[in-house]
């Protein structure tokens, strides 16, 4: 059981809560919005998941479409650039 | 009648009067098809996070007008057999345009674009 409370205690580390979309209504969603987008999105370029970013179902819905439309019209990138090694 | 958002990447070196020729043959393909274009916006040329056609540069337009399904249907058809443009995206704006919102909106994405720039510059390095 101590091994369980070790595994709880190690992923609590500082992480904003709550859906920023959803405190604030005057942040809208918008694909061309390279500067909020990129807050979503790893280094890597991958889209970070909700329980991280913690939005809402809604929000990390609209945000992982804008994403998404946005890496078609090459506004950001599917990918970090990486030399193959 | 629905409210449409298109984006397309000219070619880089299309420039000057070319490119004003170019803008206007599809503002006039829109203008024909009795669209009512809202907003045209030229964005310049940017780096482009991946490579397009093998560009690693490409200059953005943004297009907003009102028309039906149709039109959208011979624009994009248009735009893809035009060697010139390199990629299109149109997008269904549900809630239509707010033209005094988004007037604002326009300057930041530009300024974020140059920062991107040198973003990805050190990146390369």
């Amino acid at each position: 059981m101590a091994f369980d409370k070790k595994g709880v205690a190690r992923r609590r580390f500082g992480r904003r809560k709550g859906c920023r979309f959803c405190a604030d209504s005057e942040i809208s969603i918008d694909y061309k919005d390279v500067r909020t987008l990129k807050y979503f999105v790893s280094e890597r370029g991958k889209i970070v998941p909700r329980r991280i970013s913690g939005n809402c179902a809604n929000h990390q819905r609209k945000i992982t479409e804008a994403i998404k439309r946005a890496r078609n019209i090459a506004l950001i990138s599917f990918t970090s650039k990486r030399t193959i090694e | 009648m629905r409210t449409y958002e298109s984006i397309f990447i000219i070619r880089p070196q299309i420039a000057g009067d070319e490119y004003t020729a170019l803008l206007g043959k599809y503002k006039q393909i829109l203008a024909d098809q009795s669209a009512e274009i809202l907003r045209c916006q030229e964005w310049g040329t940017k780096r482009l996070p991946y490579l397009v056609k093998k560009q690693d540069q490409g200059t953005f337009v943004l297009i907003n007008f009102n028309a039906g399904n149709t039109v959208v249907k011979e624009f994009e058809r248009r735009l893809r057999l035009d060697d010139a443009i390199m990629q299109f995206q149109t997008v269904l704006l549900e809630g239509g345009l707010d033209l005094s919102e988004k007037e604002e909106v326009a300057p930041n994405t530009d300024t974020d674009a140059d920062e991107d720039d040198s973003e990805q510059d050190e990146e390369q390095d």
